[in-house]
């Protein structure tokens, strides 16, 4: 097998291999900018020099050659070579920065020119902290610079569209982002403009950078340039918690991950997953964030008279429900799931009124034709429609799901913005009674008769199956009223979670939200009706699922960590691909 | 070094009122060469043409000085996709006009040369790129072209042969690194002019990732005279390893400058002193730049014996560039012109490759410093050690042709730049 050696190691390797990621790869590193693992190489930044030759091998006998040392010997390259363009060949010698002083020195020498026109405000830049030219400086630069003389100065705060602020005195000119428009969303927004130390990366004349993946350069440039417009000064990224989770705003289920500061999401960035979503995320599914801090039911709610909803307390909500249900036979009882809650979800609020006789739950998919691009947008509104179909739920059209509703004493909703999709309108909720399960205050739970405040997938672990068919999780992020991310093994801890106190800034109980598990609040609903049912966790919930249904088999969540995600068995005639 | 020089007769712009219409050009000779292929192409195979060529040792007139027969030999076999010629007249670097000349006195001689490259690589499209600022030469040129579209010289089946080509002009916007070879590519793509990463190089991945091959204007307008001539008559001509007719374009401080056609290998004071008429207002030779902006300046007392030839010259410090000379007198400003030569480095830079990018322009902005008398003896050091910062890490040699001056005007006038360092000479006295 073809042979290198890197740092006066053997490696082999098979096929083709550009050094630098094959170094990294090895759990070794070197540092560099423009390089992105999903696009091409520019080979323009220069931070990922070494010094690389060629072991002489001896055309007849195939053997190396020899010196008078018995060493063998190496043809240098004449020039230093970027790492990220060097191609593997056999026999062929890489020193990098940890055995080469000429490796080192070009190195730090990138680093000097770089800087000297940055403008090293880094403590108002949003990307202090998790930046990797101030990490490398850091690590690889000098120590000091030997630039006295002036800096060029460029357009600062320039919106290049509707959620891009651009920093130009801060680019590198890696060109990242210019290739992210060509090569990745393909709509070609970004070029260069301008030439040598002048500059920098801009729209066409009149243009606007709405490309719906345009968020996606703020993630990839490796400066401050690129800044969400959204983001922009509201915290330090090191004041903040970063928890996994999954894209609930459409069927495509991206990884992302969570970043909160005293329990509000401030910002979602996309999390690698090479079967889904690669490093990419549509814009869309960013300002998700809000869905879980603004406008959430908090406190169940109930409707005495007319059509005004009050809060009340968890007794009277439990009471109430109680005695709706004990009034009516199984029969008079419509549960209706939703593609826009967790596989757990749907499965313990069907089961439940199985169990008091009801009939299979329903659910409405949420598709608008023709609104998926093929990459990351899809047609599909909803994380999990594909986990209801599994369930075996009751897939039901608008129409269908009307007249069922209008038959039903009581109807139970998931929490589904039903009146707000336009399945039905807020009257056809008026005779019956409307209980929905809810994370916001929608249309559909403004409507209802009780309102039961349920955690969003940002406060809860449960699972989504995506269009797909690949089951994933999310992890709790935001506590809420009842939880504490101390006793929550799941939950990550920030700086702030764990040292802050109520006299820091950002630590307060103002943000956790008054609300259960679906599945907290179905066992204390049970205790009260005498009912034979108990769960723990989610995790028992899913547990439960996959000994009962066969497309779930061997469905866990330490599997679904393993591997970032499981694929379900496509041949199951339920899924489709949309 | 060439000797007999003054015998000379002009192969490459010969004295003929004219020339540059298509008539009076075949009246001289002109597209015989192309004749003589296409009409024989047992004897002139598309390899033996190359071969002819490669032997002759066409250094490249670009800059680079490759041999020309031996770049075309790199082509791939003919398969499927397009194959390009591109015809490189940016010339930008400052001291270099000689292509120009070529443009207006005999553009079909680089025409003919182009079709024999074309026609020996199996190319179907030529494009000839051409600084933007030649704009009335682009004209010019291209009513060359068009007549010998008229005469049949370009297009389908090609005096009744089986080859076909097209030939296209287009023009730059101004900016030098379009001269750089795959900058040129990107440009005549239409895109930014930033030279592309080799490998792969332009003959497996040229314009549009076709294979491509890239030739100065100078160079193709020589392959006529080999082809009619023989690869051993061309040997004749100049020096050994550096041979055929060069256009040395002289400017500076002589009393004549010009483009001046004489064999590759001339002595350099003879072009200084005899061809261009000497220093201007009887002053004292100073410094020479012998190939464009990039190449390392000589003083004069390094010029003694020196001709000019890659060999000669590299022996004496410097290279043979574009054969674009400088020619400097003693009231010359070392900092000025170091200072001119940088500014215009600074300004030419794509702005790809951060050694470059931020490179030059910190050279510029030093070397302002030192001629506006605020310069300190460790802004010298600090020059020479940018030079090695820059030298070998950047995508093109731009960033090369940037730092090379640095380092020579220094080493080789350090005097007159240490005391420009004012500040320091106190300090350290
Ligand atoms: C920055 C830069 C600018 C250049 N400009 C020119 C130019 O204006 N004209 C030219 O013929 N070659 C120029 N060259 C050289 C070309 O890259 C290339 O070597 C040449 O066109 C090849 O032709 P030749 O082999 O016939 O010389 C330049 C090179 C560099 C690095
Ligand atoms: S804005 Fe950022 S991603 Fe774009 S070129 Fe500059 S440094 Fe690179
Ligand atoms: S060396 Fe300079 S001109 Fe050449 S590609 Fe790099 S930045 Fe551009
Ligand atoms: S990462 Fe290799 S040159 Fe930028």
């Amino acid at each position: 097998m073809p042979e290198v050696f890197i740092d006066n190691e053997r490696y082999e390797f098979e096929g083709d291999h550009m050094a630098l990621q094959f170094i990294l790869d090895q759990g070794m590193e070197v540092p560099f900018f423009c390089y992105h693992p999903s696009m091409s190489i520019p080979a323009n930044c220069r931070q990922c020099m070494v010094k690389a030759g060629q072991y002489i091998k001896d055309d007849e006998t195939g053997e190396y050659e020899l010196d008078e040392n018995g060493e063998r010997k190496i043809r240098w390259f004449p020039k230093m070579q970027t790492s990220c363009a060097l191609k593997l060949q056999d026999g062929m010698v890489i020193q990098t920065q940890e055995t080469s002083e000429e490796a080192e020195r070009a190195q730090k020498d990138t680093l000097e020119l770089l800087l000297i026109n940055h403008p090293l405000d880094c403590p108002i830049c949003d990307q202090a902290g998790e930046c990797p030219l101030q990490i490398q400086t850091y690590k690889y630069g000098p120590e000091g610079s030997r630039f006295e003389v002036k800096k060029v100065h460029k357009p600062k705060r320039v919106e290049l569209g509707p959620r891009v602020t651009l920093d130009a005195e801060r680019c590198i000119n890696c060109t990242r982002c210019v290739r992210f428009t060509e090569e990745i969303s393909e709509t070609n927004q970004l070029t260069i403009v301008s030439r040598g130390d002048k500059n920098y990366p801009m729209t066409a004349p009149n243009q606007e950078f709405d490309d719906p993946y345009s968020m996606n350069t703020v993630d990839i440039c490796p400066v401050g340039a690129l800044t969400s417009t959204d983001f922009r000064f509201k915290a330090r990224v090191w004041e903040m918690n970063q928890t996994p989770s999954i894209d609930i705003t459409n069927g495509k289920g991206c990884n992302i991950d969570l970043w909160t500061r005293d329990n509000q999401v401030l910002r979602i960035t996309p999390r690698q997953n090479k079967a889904v979503n690669d490093y990419w995320m549509p814009d869309e599914g960013r300002s998700a964030y809000e869905l879980f801090n603004e406008n959430r039911a908090s406190r169940p709610s109930i409707k005495l008279d007319g059509s005004n909803q009050s809060n009340t307390s968890w007794n009277n909500a439990i009471e109430t429900f109680a005695e709706t249900i004990e009034a009516h036979s199984g029969d008079d009882v419509l549960v209706i799931g939703s593609p826009h809650a967790s596989v757990e979800e749907n499965y313990a609020l069907n089961k439940f009124f199985n169990l008091l006789g009801a009939s299979n739950a329903r659910f409405t998919p949420h598709i608008i034709d023709g609104y998926g691009d093929g990459f990351l947008i899809t047609d599909d509104q909803a994380p999990n429609t594909n986990g209801c179909r599994l369930l075996n739920l009751n897939e039901t059209d608008h129409k269908d799901l009307a007249t069922a509703i209008s038959k039903a004493k009581v109807c139970i909703i998931l929490s589904d913005n039903l009146v707000g999709r336009k399945v039905v309108a807020a009257s056809d909720l008026g005779n019956t009674y409307t209980i929905s399960f809810a994370t916001n205050m929608t249309e559909t739970a403004k409507a209802s008769d009780l309102v039961i405040p349920i955690t969003c997938v940002a406060e809860h672990a449960a699972s989504y199956v995506n269009i797909d068919g690949r089951i994933q999780r999310s992890f709790p992020a935001k506590e809420t009223k009842y939880t504490n991310r101390r006793l929550n093994l799941e939950m990550s801890e920030g700086r702030l979670d764990r040292y802050g106190t109520n006299f820091d800034n950002w630590v307060s109980e103002e943000h956790k939200v008054d609300c259960l598990p679906l599945w907290d609040f179905l066992n204390k609903l049970a205790e009260r009706l005498g009912l034979d049912y108990h769960v723990n966790h989610s995790r028992t919930i899913l547990a439960e699922i996959s000994s009962a249904i066969p497309s779930f088999e061997n469905v866990t969540f330490e599997k679904m960590d393993e591997q970032q995600g499981i694929q379900l068995n496509l041949d199951n005639q339920k899924i489709k691909q949309k | 070094m060439v000797e007999d020089w003054k015998s000379y007769e002009p192969l490459l712009i010969p004295d003929i009122p004219n020339l540059h219409k298509i008539d009076v050009y075949e009246d001289n000779g002109g597209y015989e060469a192309f004749r003589t292929v296409l009409g024989d192409q047992d004897k002139w195979s598309r390899k033996n043409v190359t071969e002819e060529v490669k032997a002759a040792n066409i250094r490249g007139r670009g800059g680079a000085g490759f041999n020309c027969g031996l770049k075309w030999s790199f082509m791939p076999e003919p398969d499927d996709r397009p194959r390009y010629l591109a015809c490189n007249g940016d010339e930008s670097e400052p001291g270099t006009f000689k292509d120009r000349n070529i443009f207006e006195f005999n553009p079909h001689l680089f025409i003919e040369g182009a079709l024999i490259a074309a026609y020996a690589m199996s190319i179907d499209t030529i494009y000839v790129y051409v600084r933007g600022e030649y704009i009335d030469w682009v004209n010019k040129f291209e009513e060359a072209v068009e007549e010998a579209y008229e005469k049949g010289y370009i297009g389908n089946n090609i005096l009744d042969s089986d080859f076909s080509v097209d030939l296209h002009t287009t023009y730059g916007a101004g900016a030098y690194i379009c001269g750089e070879e795959t900058g040129m590519l990107e440009s005549l793509e239409g895109k930014r002019g930033y030279p592309r990463v080799k490998p792969p190089f332009p003959a497996q991945k040229g314009l549009w990732g076709n294979p491509t091959t890239i030739n100065n204007i100078e160079t193709l307008a020589n392959v006529p005279l080999v082809i009619n001539n023989g690869a051993e008559w061309y040997q004749s001509i100049g020096v050994e390893g550096h041979t055929g007719p060069v256009l040395y374009g002289i400017s500076g401080h002589v009393n004549k400058p010009g483009v001046y056609e004489y064999p590759a290998g001339m002595p350099v004071m003879d072009l200084i002193n005899d061809v261009a008429g000497g220093i201007r207002g009887g002053k004292k030779l100073k410094a020479l730049i012998p190939g464009g902006a990039s190449t390392p300046i000589l003083r004069a007392d390094q010029l003694e014996g020196v001709s000019m030839d890659s060999n000669s010259l590299r022996e004496a410090g410097s290279m043979m560039g574009t054969a674009g000379m400088v020619v400097m007198d003693e009231d010359t400003d070392m900092v000025d012109l170091l200072w001119r030569i940088t500014h215009f480095f600074h300004h030419e830079s794509c702005g790809q490759c951060t050694p470059c990018r931020d490179g030059t322009g910190w050279l510029e902005k030093v070397m302002v410093k030192i001629k506006n008398g605020n310069g300190e003896i460790k802004d010298l050091d600090l020059l020479l050690d940018m030079t090695t910062m820059m030298e070998g890490r950047t995508i093109c040699a731009l960033a090369d042709a940037a730092a090379w001056p640095v380092r020579h005007t220094i080493t080789r006038f350090r005097d007159e730049f240490e005391a420009r360092c004012k500040k320091s000479v106190h300090a350290v006295a």
